[in-house]
């Protein structure tokens, strides 16, 4: 058997990542879908999209890493890691001098300090949705937006409003109530970014900022890019130490969340 | 005869009282806060002449509080919620040590003395999980009216644990629970005891003397009394708690007055 195809796959709380990638580290397949509720168990058709997105049966995938918050109900994996570990994979993939990640996630927010792409300390915050994805979905629906416009409209910004209320739900009322007193959008939206940048600047104080920051090109795909790359370490090595690689039960059906 | 104004713009409901000397409620309205608090402060003040059958000039003094109360348009004194909620609590039981004042927007427990003077005080407002709004974001996921939850709650006689301290990931894990199947009063017995839970861990700041009563909208919530008293507490509950505050600051209009 010839080794040479790797999946990632990174169910996340709000979006599921899938990547096969090729023995020279080529992306072969992406797919991004959302998570959703009661997608959830769908996990087997993102996998059956990037199969076909790559012309590939699945007995020909070497190796499959499943991460997230999700990743102990995919049904298909040989193995789990650990987001934190695939992040910093991912990330040295892209930016190979990287020393922290910042990792902002549907539901939490990491600070990953990171060497050679090897994780040596992390911060979180996954106690309160401020900070993290869900507090710009929520504000975004709030003032009637798409969370993919945000970014655009903050930049067009000259006078950031302060939003005062910490928590997302109460920052939902005032958001509302600044645009009822005429506030413009663009400067309410810059407000908005202003204080996750800081609630997130302040959970990695302790990793050290202060430095430029750089976006992968796909940044959502960190993840599933970091469990196919180790993936692959995974089974090269075995190979190379004569060893069998272990493989799990390759079953394609819906991730058991609720069984 | 002097009479007096007490206006309290809360997040979720503004409420007001005219009283005449004494502190003898005369008038009171209630209505949604809306996102123009000055509107609503407007109209409150109409609708309490109107009922009052009082002109604005009649009235001696006008004390406002609550969340909304630092652009009301009309000429008046700002006096913090928590001192209006001591004095009014003290007119209706005089006996009162303790107040858990229950709103839309925060928490608070105030300890008083004798006197009805505040002595401590523990306020929750950065988060909506030690609020009010945790159970109208769970009521709203089930699809109920805020003012039927509380008796619901009581039919459930296996409370659902919430395992995160933050309304908006409650609201997932509510979602989750229908999706499998929970029955509703479980949900909202869960999220009634994680409301009192977090209500209780500030009364370990400033402790609980007995005799302790309930105000604000969370008083009017069958169900959160009963799972603030399993913590350990009687609970005294004014026929309408919402009016405490507002009533205070009837009651401080007049002393400046005087």
């Amino acid at each position: 058997m010839v080794y040479i195809y790797f999946t990632g796959i990174d169910l996340g709380s709000t979006m599921t990542k899938v990547v096969i990638i090729d023995r020279d580290e080529r992306i072969c397949a992406s797919v991004i879908k959302h998570t959703g509720a009661e997608h959830r168990r769908l996990a087997n058709r993102a996998m059956e999209e990037a199969l076909e997105q790559a012309g590939l049966s699945f007995d020909e995938v070497s190796y499959v890493i499943a991460t997230g918050y999700g990743r102990i109900v995919v049904p298909f994996a040989d193995r789990q890691i650990t987001e934190l570990t695939c992040h910093a994979r991912g990330v040295f993939s892209s930016f190979p001098n990287v020393r922290l990640a910042i990792d902002i996630g549907g539901q939490d927010a990491k600070g990953l300090k990171i060497n050679n792409g090897r994780l040596l300390d992390f911060t979180m915050s996954d106690k309160c949705a401020a900070g993290t994805g869900r507090y710009l979905d929520l504000l975004a629906e709030a003032l009637g937006l798409k969370i993919d416009d945000l970014g655009s409209i903050s930049l067009k910004s000259t006078n950031k409003v302060t939003i005062s209320s910490t928590c997302t739900v109460f920052a939902q009322q005032e958001v509302v109530s600044r645009l009822s007193e005429g506030i413009p959008l663009e400067d309410i939206v810059a407000g908005i970014h202003d204080a996750i940048a800081s609630r997130v600047a302040r959970m990695v104080e302790r990793l050290n900022l202060g430095c430029e920051v750089l976006v992968p090109e796909e940044p959502l795909l960190s993840g599933a890019i970091g469990a196919a790359l180790l993936g692959k370490e995974i089974t090269l090595k075995a190979l190379a130490q004569g060893e069998t690689i272990q493989r799990g039960e390759r079953r394609l059906d819906k991730a058991t969340f609720f069984e | 005869m002097a009479w007096l104004m007490g206006i309290d713009i809360g997040s979720g409901t503004s409420k007001g009282v005219i009283t005449k000397g004494g502190g003898t409620l005369l008038a009171y309205h209630l209505l949604t806060s809306g996102i123009n608090y000055r509107i609503t402060a407007q109209k409150l003040r109409d609708e309490l002449l109107a009922k009052a059958g009082l002109a604005a000039e009649n009235i001696a003094g006008t004390v406002t509080t609550g969340h909304g109360a630092d652009i009301i348009p009309f000429d008046n004194q700002h006096v913090a919620d928590m001192l209006c909620c001591a004095k009014g609590i003290n007119r209706i039981f005089t006996s009162v040590r303790t107040v858990i004042d229950v709103q839309g927007q925060s928490s608070q427990i105030i300890r008083l003395d004798e006197k009805g003077q505040v002595i401590d005080f523990a306020v929750s407002e950065m988060c909506a999980s030690g609020s009010g709004r945790f159970l109208e974001v769970i009521a709203n996921v089930l699809q109920l009216e805020l003012k039927d939850i509380g008796p619901l709650s009581l039919k459930s006689e296996n409370p659902v644990t919430f395992t995160t301290g933050c309304a908006v990931f409650g609201e997932s894990e509510a979602i989750s629970r229908v999706s499998e199947g929970t029955p509703k009063e479980d949900i909202l017995a869960g999220v009634h005891k994680a409301l009192a839970g977090k209500i209780f861990a500030l009364a370990d700041r400033v402790g609980l003397e007995e005799p302790c009563a309930i105000s604000g909208g969370g008083g009017l919530n069958a169900g959160l009394i009963k799972r603030l008293e399993e913590l350990g507490v009687q609970l005294l509950v004014p026929p309408q708690p919402q009016l405490v505050n507002a009533l205070g600051a009837a009651i401080i209009a007049e002393e400046q007055v005087i």
